[in-house]
Formats: structure tokens, C-alpha cells, sequence
């Protein structure tokens, strides 16, 4: 058992809740931590991070960039966004990443556009991945 | 004097400018109240944020240009943050006032003193006097997000980068409470940790940093991303503080403004009173004396 907290710049805040387990999309991939993991630190990409919490119940969140550290006390996790499957909209999600894909291969973007754009095709790609899998 | 219909009229356009500004009042309120959240929403991310940056700088010993201050200062990017609209008392005002102090005071210590404007007020008033300004960014009345507020800093952090300033400061309006505010003028950039570190405050369980992290990838580019993450979030939390603080200076300022409506209210009631009964009198008198020549 560990302890989580987890923040994103505009809202959510889970403080001490215990967990049993968590999985987040690390920098080298899937991570998973269980209690009694080494001190790590590790920026997160987008993707689906999956906690269990000690009651046995367990969530999913989709999160786009972010970092998290392992420690002995627990795991701290931040993030810019944290979205629930419930909170998305499968149809908003298809559209805008139609458009992004489109604006990737149809305009010339500058530098800073580009990794926007790419940042914005990957929490969407994560999104629409996370809503089909939660469909079958 | 003005006759009794001159002063109903009046009365009629006091009471109705008195409504506006209550609705006023109670707007800010309200707007406040989300603005305070949002703060309070922020407070812990940022936090342990600048914790983990400040534990990796001093474990990890890892130099990074945005850590380093560089000598002698010269070049110096101000972003200067009011509101885009008006009646909040003194809020856009006493930061105008700071600006044009602040650049009187320094136009000889530093060569280049360049200015980014968010909000509206500012920027017009600077627009007919000889500043440099590289960026104005308006339309903040709407909700402020974290989006825009990255993207203002990470176009000034690449100048900053880049070598076109030596220091970026904000000047803004720091939200103490619902009826105060201050001016403040802080420096973001290059970022100073030993100041910082010292009121973070509790922020989660990070505390036992450990001297043997693993880091993926390695400590450079974790610190580099945490780095560009803080100042996003540095320039984020100035604008929920001025937001916030706008809708307080605001508030108050529609308070006063409907206390003065009453009391012109009250005066005008009082004239017109004393007219009509005046006019009662001469009326009266007129009758009386009108029966008496008959007799």
C-alpha cells in the first residue's frame, strides 16, 4: 500500500488516497508501480494511467504531459490534464483530431505549432483509445 | 432652481445608475469567488512543482541556463498585466502609474527595456507614449486558461533563451483579499530557488528526496521540462492573481459607487420634498388670501 497525490494545474487534487497499485504511461512506456518501488522520477506522456485503490475499486484517467515521482512515502503524480471517461466527448475527440491530423498534412506549421499540434494528436489519440477500449 | 420635474428626472436616472452598479457588484462577486478557486485549485500543483525542480537542482547538481542568473542585467522583458475593462477603481491605474515609474527610474541601468501587454488598459495607454512593446495580448475577460498563459511564456522563454533578455519580470496586481490588492513586480525568470524554496509550504508527500532516483530519461531533461512546466505555471498563477484581484477591485469599487448613489438619492429626495411642500404653502396662501378679497 502507498500513498498517491496527483495535481493538475487547473483543478482535480487527490491528496492521500492509498492505493495498491498504479499504472502510468512513462517515458519508456508502460509503467506499473507496487508498493515498495524504488525512488524513480520519470516524465509521463499521454495515456491512460489506472489506479487500484485499497478498496479494491479501481479508475482509469486519461493524462497528457506530466511527471511522476516515486518515493518511500508514495507516488506524486502531475499532469496538465486529467480527463475521465465520462468526461469526454467521443464525438468533439474524432473531430478535433480529424482537424489536427489534417492541419499536420495539409499546412506548413512552424516549430512551435508542430509540437502543439503533435502534443494535442497524441491526448486525443490517447482519448479516443481509451474510449474504445472501455467499449468493448 | 430646478423645478420639481428636473429633479424626479433626476431622481429616476440615480436610481436606475444605482441598480447597475449593485447588479455590477454581485457580478464581481461572483466572479471572485471562481477566481479564488481557481488559485486555491493551482496552489498545490505549483508547489510541488518548484519542490521537485529546487530537490533535483541541489541533489542532482545539475546546471540550467534558466537557474543561472547572469550578471548586470540588461536586457529586461516586462509583461505588464491589468484588465481589459475598466470601472474597478484604481486597479489599472496604479499599475499603469508603476510602469511609467518604474521605466522613468530605469531607462538608464538597463539598455533595452521591452514590454509584453496583457490586458487592454494598459495597452492603450501606452500606445500614444514612445515604449518598445513586443506583444499585447488582449481579450482576457473571458476565463483565463492555462493554455494561453502557456503560451505567452514559452514565446518569452525562448527569448530568453535565445539571449534577448537577461531577466523577465511581471508586473502585476497581487490579490491579498477581497478588498485589497497590491502591485507587485516579481522576477520569473531566471529562476531564483534559494528565495522560493523557503515558504512552499505543504504540498503532498515528496518530502526524503532520495539521493539515489532513478531518472527517466536522465536528470537534464527531467528538470528541463519541470523548468518550462514552472514558468507556464509562474505566469498562470500572475494572471488568476490579477483576474481575482480585478473582480475584488471591482466589487469594491461598485459597493462605493452604489453607497454614493444612495446618499445623492437621499439628497435629492429631501430637495424635492421641501419644493413640493413649498409649493403646497405658496398654493394654500393663494387660496386663502384669493377667499379673503372676497369678503
Amino acid at each position: 500500500m502507498f500513498k498517491l497525490f496527483f495535481a493538475t494545474p487547473d483543478k482535480k487534487v487527490l491528496a492521500d488516497v492509498e492505493l495498491e497499485e498504479i499504472t502510468l504511461p512513462a517515458f519508456r512506456g508502460e509503467l506499473h508501480i507496487l508498493p515498495g518501488h524504488a525512488p524513480l522520477m520519470t516524465s509521463l506522456g499521454a495515456g491512460v494511467l489506472k489506479y487500484k485503490l485499497k478498496t479494491g475499486d479501481s479508475k482509469r484517467l486519461v493524462i497528457s504531459w506530466g511527471y511522476c515521482q516515486v518515493s518511500a512515502e508514495g507516488v506524486s503524480v502531475l499532469a496538465e490534464t486529467a480527463v475521465a471517461a465520462d468526461e469526454i466527448d467521443p464525438k468533439a475527440v474524432q473531430d478535433h483530431l480529424k482537424e489536427s491530423e489534417e492541419r499536420l498534412m495539409t499546412e506548413t506549421l512552424t516549430d512551435e505549432q508542430l509540437v502543439k499540434v503533435m502534443g494535442d494528436i497524441d491526448r486525443l489519440r490517447a482519448e479516443a483509445a481509451f474510449l474504445s477500449e472501455k467499449a468493448q | 432652481m430646478a423645478s420639481l420635474k428636473d429633479i424626479r428626472a433626476r431622481i429616476e436616472t440615480t436610481k436606475n445608475t444605482q441598480q447597475i452598479t449593485k447588479a455590477m457588484k454581485l457580478v464581481s462577486a461572483a466572479k471572485l469567488r471562481k477566481a479564488q478557486h481557481q488559485i486555491v485549485n493551482m496552489r498545490p500543483y505549483a508547489h510541488s512543482l518548484l519542490k521537485v525542480i529546487a530537490n533535483i537542482a541541489v541533489t542532482e547538481r545539475v546546471p540550467h541556463p534558466l537557474l543561472v542568473s547572469r550578471p548586470e542585467p540588461k536586457k529586461i522583458l516586462l509583461m505588464v498585466l491589468t484588465s481589459d475593462r475598466g470601472l474597478c477603481g484604481g486597479f489599472n491605474g496604479n499599475i499603469i502609474k508603476f510602469t511609467e515609474q518604474y521605466l522613468k527610474q530605469n531607462s538608464d541601468k538597463y539598455e533595452k527595456t521591452d514590454i509584453i501587454f496583457i490586458g487592454r488598459k494598459a495597452a492603450d495607454y501606452f500606445a500614444k507614449r514612445s515604449v518598445s512593446v513586443v506583444d499585447t495580448i488582449t481579450k482576457l475577460d473571458k476565463d483565463i486558461s492555462y493554455d494561453l498563459a502557456s503560451g505567452v511564456a514559452e514565446k518569452a522563454m525562448q527569448n530568453y533563451l535565445d539571449g534577448h533578455y537577461d531577466e523577465i519580470r511581471m508586473v502585476y496586481n497581487e490579490f491579498k483579499s477581497a478588498i485589497s490588492q497590491k502591485v507587485v513586480c516579481e522576477t520569473l525568470l531566471p529562476v531564483d530557488l534559494t528565495k522560493q524554496t523557503l515558504d512552499l509550504g505543504d504540498a503532498g508527500p515528496i518530502p526524503g528526496f532520495s539521493t539515489d532516483m532513478i531518472y527517466e530519461p536522465d536528470p537534464e531533461r527531467v528538470i528541463d521540462q519541470l523548468l518550462v512546466k514552472h514558468f507556464s505555471v509562474q505566469v498562470f498563477r500572475c494572471m488568476a492573481e490579477s483576474v481575482a484581484a480585478e473582480h475584488g477591485a471591482r466589487m469594491t469599487a461598485m459597493e462605493n459607487a452604489t453607497n454614493n448613489a444612495r446618499d445623492v438619492l437621499n439628497k435629492l429626495t429631501l430637495t424635492y420634498n421641501k419644493l413640493r411642500q413649498e409649493k403646497i404653502t405658496t398654493e394654500l396662501i393663494e387660496i386663502v388670501s384669493g377667499a379673503e378679497s372676497l369678503k
